[in-house]
């Protein structure tokens, strides 16, 4: 059993949206960041795999146990920082920390301080009269500190200034150093994709576009150059073309093309991996 | 430990052979010392800001061909090497530069013959500045 996530023929209908044929395996020991434009179903599918929302049909397993039976042992080994929180209540960081802590054999007490202290956050103040910044740092530690082997943020840098991202990417990667461990996140951010994703899962109109491994996604993408102005047919995976470049996602059958139609390139380029993230999430 | 690679993301080598190509040489320069603690492959991955799939390849590699190995609980150490594989590395270090300015050199439509002229011009300049050996 190598997965953290499993969804198996996942779908679910809300309102006018539909998550269709959902499949995805989420290796163990990986992180694995959930992109796709505002609306895809990021934080509908996320909210499946903690069912939290129903699903009409299929089956979802973290480490190999399925979360849609009676048996909600499963809910031990799985850590879940929501967008938005249920709900905002009047209590101070300390007693937010007594109250969770409580529920998880795991509670690790002293990443919590190491956490509190890294991101300076004060403990006494009330939830409610802290920055957005502020409460959110207070959830990751919140959410980190329960060491369960899962890892599930929903945008978890959306309201982090630089110096507290940093922080975060240091704590994510050190956490993850001790022992098994999966992250999924969600985000809009090209710089948490660059600095901690191994794996990138497109999530687009409602359906899983597809799941890549980093450098094997850069290293699919070519851009070529030429010299003179371009009188070429269509290029094999052609994405994208301009005056005197084109973009292929399918650079060994585009460079057969083009020594058969004797056209050579000035200039091959790798492409950056915002661009590519782009070209998978709008094409 | 930071490790000071530098990834060339135009370059025709994979970034995994990169990786593992930099890492032999400073082992084999000596600047990774025997016994020496090398980063994790998670530690690694950020760093240079690839996958860990990538960097779990390099260290797997490296502790085929014997310059690395791994315990463990521990992490992965630089293992001890004989001179004869350090002057193998540094051989092929050398000889992947120059591969890479003679590549680039033909890409630009220099012929051998003027390659050879511009790298003895080069020698040349280096060899006046008292810098060459």
């Amino acid at each position: 059993m190598n997965h953290a996530v499993t969804m198996s023929n996942v779908h679910k209908v809300i309102d006018n949206f539909q998550l269709e044929s959902i499949h995805l395996e989420i290796e163990k020991g990986t992180i694995a960041a959930l992109i796709g434009k505002n609306g895809a179903g990021k934080s509908t599918l996320l909210n499946m795999i903690m069912n939290l929302f129903k699903t009409d049909g299929g089956d979802i397993q973290i480490l190999g146990q399925s979360v849609l039976g009676e048996d909600e042992s499963w809910k031990k080994n799985v850590a879940y920082l929501p967008q938005k929180l249920p709900l905002i209540v009047p209590f101070t960081g300390h007693e937010m920390k007594e109250l969770t802590a409580r529920w998880y054999p795991m509670w690790d007490e002293s990443l919590f301080q190491k956490i509190i202290l890294l991101f300076g956050i004060d403990l006494s103040a009330n939830f409610k009269k802290l920055s957005p910044g502020t409460q959110q740092q207070l959830n990751l530690a919140l959410v980190i500190a329960r060491n369960a082997p899962v890892l599930i943020l929903d945008e978890p840098t959306a309201h982090l200034d630089i110096p507290s991202k940093q922080v975060l990417n240091d704590l994510l990667i050190e956490w993850m150093d001790n022992g098994e461990r999966t992250i999924i996140l969600a985000t809009h951010q090209v710089e948490d994709i660059q600095k901690l994703a191994d794996y990138l899962v497109v999530l687009k109109d409602g359906h899983i576009a597809g799941q890549f491994e980093k450098e094997e996604l850069i290293e699919t993408y070519k851009r070529y150059w030429f010299s003179e102005p371009l009188e070429i047919p269509t290029l094999p995976g052609e994405v994208e073309r301009k005056e005197s470049s084109l973009v292929t996602n399918r650079p060994t059958e585009a460079e057969d093309f083009l020594r058969n139609e004797n056209v050579r390139c000035s200039n091959t380029q790798t492409l950056e991996l915002d661009e590519i993230v782009t070209m998978l999430l709008v094409k | 430990m930071e490790l000071p690679i530098q990834l060339s993301k135009d370059s025709r080598e994979p970034i995994y052979f990169q990786i593992e190509e930099q890492i032999k040489a400073l082992i084999a320069s000596g600047q990774l010392s025997t016994g020496a603690l090398l980063p994790s492959i998670r530690t690694l991955s950020k760093d240079l800001e690839v996958s860990i799939i990538t960097t779990r390849r390099v260290y797997q590699n490296l502790e085929q061909q014997g310059f690395i190995r791994s315990t463990q609980g521990k992490g992965s150490f630089v293992a001890e090497i004989e001179e004869g594989l350090k002057k193998e590395v540094k051989v092929a270090t050398v000889r992947l530069v120059f591969e890479t300015a003679i590549e680039t050199a033909l890409r630009h439509d220099y012929s051998t013959e003027q390659v050879k002229e511009i790298f003895s011009d080069l020698m040349k300049d280096y060899e006046d500045k008292g810098k060459g050996e």
